[in-house]
């Protein structure tokens, strides 16, 4: 790869330009689908880049006591390691940038460095809502983290490679062969909403308890980049999602290819949408309940469906 | 002015987030605030967010006469709030002190204490009047006001 490439990627596609351009595109869409289904008109097409450029324009206001490096770092973290792992998920193809063996672990764990930032934020903000809000992030991710790798290792199994390129190629190899994966993609959506503390698991930021959970002393620039980071975070898991459960149309031309990627991601966001209006806010005990009791066994039922699968074909 | 700061401006007009403080209302004009935000009026159409911190809003609603008691801890939410930020009062008293003026525990309305950009009158002020208040700030800003 060249210099002149690797920078056209990092910076363009499937870098940051085109992960800011899709995850503003998401956001718009899931609240205009939230809208329609609660039977209003809802936001304009371009609320989601005004939002962003208001809050550019915001005074920045570091609370007293706060440990400023923390506090000002958080949010850029939380972004980059969203953007890293694009380069490790195929689009609409079988190879991803940088595919290599292992990846999906890089990628899930780049997935988790957001919600850290989420609760350091949080936690050095000062605030006691904060606090709360970002002992109940780090909560969650006990509960959905471990169903949603498990979820995602499943089909690794099958395709027997570590690397999600590997998995799309195996599966693009044997069409039929992702209907197996079903349940395990209802396990990898449930804990996706679960990631982008969406309803019914938006305890972390619950604005009708704990205000606005880890970010309440966020403002301006630093709050653009964290509502930024979440919306870039739902395209990257639902890229993650697509790439590994959804298999269809990888071998199509690239533009083609692209635009059948798209469809998958909004077909997912569009899920996702549906979930968050169909359900209320889950208590976090509920939550993990719910997590460890229901989504974690369907999820490890899914890892047995494939070994022995593996072993019939 | 240059594109930047242009397109900040643009969307400090299409993305005001409010948060909604009672300053000593009767209640009936903070039900009208919220029945503004219901699906009924949808004013997520303009871009309206109700939020409940301050440092992430823009606008500030405030309904009801500023009491003694409230008068220090408004100025404090007020000064919690990033700038650019605006004051919008919403119903009589809010404008004036209304029915509560000359109360000895009363100091009368928000702009006693506080700047006010837009004053929205009604006892209380219906939802439809709220809108319209909120539509005629923006437009205000929109000419650069
Ligand atoms: S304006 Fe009327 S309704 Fe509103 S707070 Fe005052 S008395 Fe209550």
């Amino acid at each position: 790869m060249t210099v002149g490439s690797a920078v056209l990627n990092i910076l363009v596609f499937p870098g940051f330009l085109f992960l800011v351009a899709f995850g503003l595109a998401g956001e718009f869409v899931d609240r205009k689908l939230y809208a329609r289904l609660q039977n209003r008109q809802g936001p304009p097409w371009y609320q989601p880049l005004a939002d962003f450029l208001k809050l550019l324009g915001k005074e920045n206001v570091i609370p007293e006591g706060a440990d400023r490096p923390t506090f000002r770092l958080a949010p850029v973290f939380a972004l980059a390691a969203v953007v890293a792992s694009i380069f490790y998920i195929p689009l609409g193809s079988t190879t991803s940038v940088l595919p290599f063996e292992g990846d999906l672990i890089v990628v899930l764990y780049l997935l988790v460095i957001p919600t850290v930032a989420f609760f350091l934020g949080g936690w050095t903000s000062r605030s006691v809502f904060a606090t709360i809000g970002a002992f109940r992030a780090i909560t969650q991710v006990f509960a959905y983290e471990i169903p949603l790798f498990v979820a995602l290792l499943a089909p690794a199994l099958l395709a027997n490679t570590w690397s999600i390129s590997g998995i799309a190629a195996y599966y693009a190899g044997h069409p039929w062969l992702w209907l197996v994966n079903l349940l395990g993609f209802g396990v990898a959506l449930v804990s996706l909403l679960g990631k982008l503390e969406k309803v019914p698991f938006d305890t972390p930021e619950a604005e009708t308890e704990i205000v606005a959970g880890s970010f309440i002393e966020y403002s301006g620039r630093r709050l653009a980049f964290f509502r930024l980071a979440i919306d870039c975070e739902a395209i990257v898991g639902a890229s993650l999602v697509a790439a590994v459960f959804l298999p269809f149309g990888l071998g199509l031309t690239p533009v083609l290819g692209i635009l059948v990627y798209v469809a998958k991601v909004l077909l997912i966001l569009g899920i996702l949408a549906l979930l968050r209006t169909l359900f209320a806010r889950l208590r976090i005990d509920q939550m993990v309940h719910f997590c460890w009791s229901v989504v974690a066994p369907i999820a490890f039922l899914q890892i047995l469906i494939n070994l022995v699968v593996r072993e019939l074909i | 002015m240059n594109v930047a700061r242009k397109m900040v401006r643009w969307g400090q007009r299409k993305s005001p987030w409010i948060l909604h403080f009672n300053t000593g209302a009767c209640n009936a004009c903070d039900i009208e605030i919220i029945a503004a935000l219901t699906p009924r009026f949808d004013l997520e159409r303009f871009g309206v967010l109700l939020k409940g911190t301050p440092r992430h809003c823009d606008i500030m609603a405030c309904s009801g006469p500023v009491t003694r008691q409230i008068e220090s801890r408004l100025v404090r939410i007020y000064e919690q709030v990033p700038e650019p930020k605006l004051v919008v009062a919403v119903g009589s008293c809010a404008t004036s002190g209304g029915v509560f003026n000359g109360l000895y525990n009363v100091k009368g309305g928000i702009d006693q204490v506080i700047p006010v950009a837009a004053y929205i009158p009604g006892c209380p002020a219906s939802p439809q009047a709220i809108i319209d208040g909120f539509a005629k700030l923006l437009k205000t800003l929109e000419e650069g006001k």
